[in-house]
């Protein structure tokens, strides 16, 4: 299941994200679906704009949709350095959970 | 119970299906690398139906009457790429 416990070891590409805190004043703000990811960025793509964000100096906010919990629009607040990892890598890791 | 790393495959599978339909195949190649990534670190292997409908050799995930070409044979059903690779698998009769 996909939830605030898993998302930082879960897939995120598909989640609806935007960004609550950023040291880059530009970035915070942007919202959009997850459509790639690297090790250091999330590509956020909204309409016809996307933006690539680096994790290392955000805070992001993910929906979490209603067919994975039964609140129609759970959010969950992770520290982008938390996800810094190649995409795979990520699930690898256990007992790190910290989710606000 | 299933890992988290079999649901990620799950998910990238629908999202690369996805990608497919709405005509993004770039996107939909590194959605299909990407979970086969996810399964080799994990150990956990791929969907039957993942692992005969991507491309083994471009890695595209493929929608027949899309960008692939089903047709049986004598005693097996070969998918054909855009690119060209055939993928072949048994049936069995009333099987």
């Amino acid at each position: 299941m996909l939830t605030a416990e898993t998302l930082p070891r879960h897939e995120l590409v598909g989640l609806h994200v935007r960004v609550a805190d950023s040291s880059d004043p530009t970035l915070v703000g942007c919202e959009g679906t997850v459509v790639s990811e690297t090790t250091n960025t999330l590509l956020l793509s909204a309409g016809s704009r996307s933006v690539r964000v680096p994790k290392a100096v955000a805070t992001f906010e993910f929906r979490l949709d209603a067919e994975c919990s039964e609140d129609a629009s759970e959010y969950v607040v992770v520290e982008g350095e938390r996800l810094v990892a190649r995409p795979a890598r990520r699930t690898e890791r256990t007992g790190d959970s910290r989710w606000q | 119970m299933t890992s988290i790393a079999e649901e990620r495959i799950d998910r990238l599978h629908t999202l690369a299906r996805r990608a497919v339909a709405d005509g993004d195949e770039e996107r939909s190649r590194e959605y299909v690398r990407l979970a086969r990534r996810i399964a080799e670190r994990n150990r956990c292997g791929l969907p039957r139906q993942f692992k005969r409908f991507t491309c083994d050799r471009c890695d595209v995930y493929l929608r027949p009457g899309r960008n692939a070409r089903v047709r049986t044979q004598d005693g097996h059903v070969v998918v054909t790429c855009d690119c060209g690779t055939h993928e072949r698998y048994p049936y069995r009769d009333g099987g």
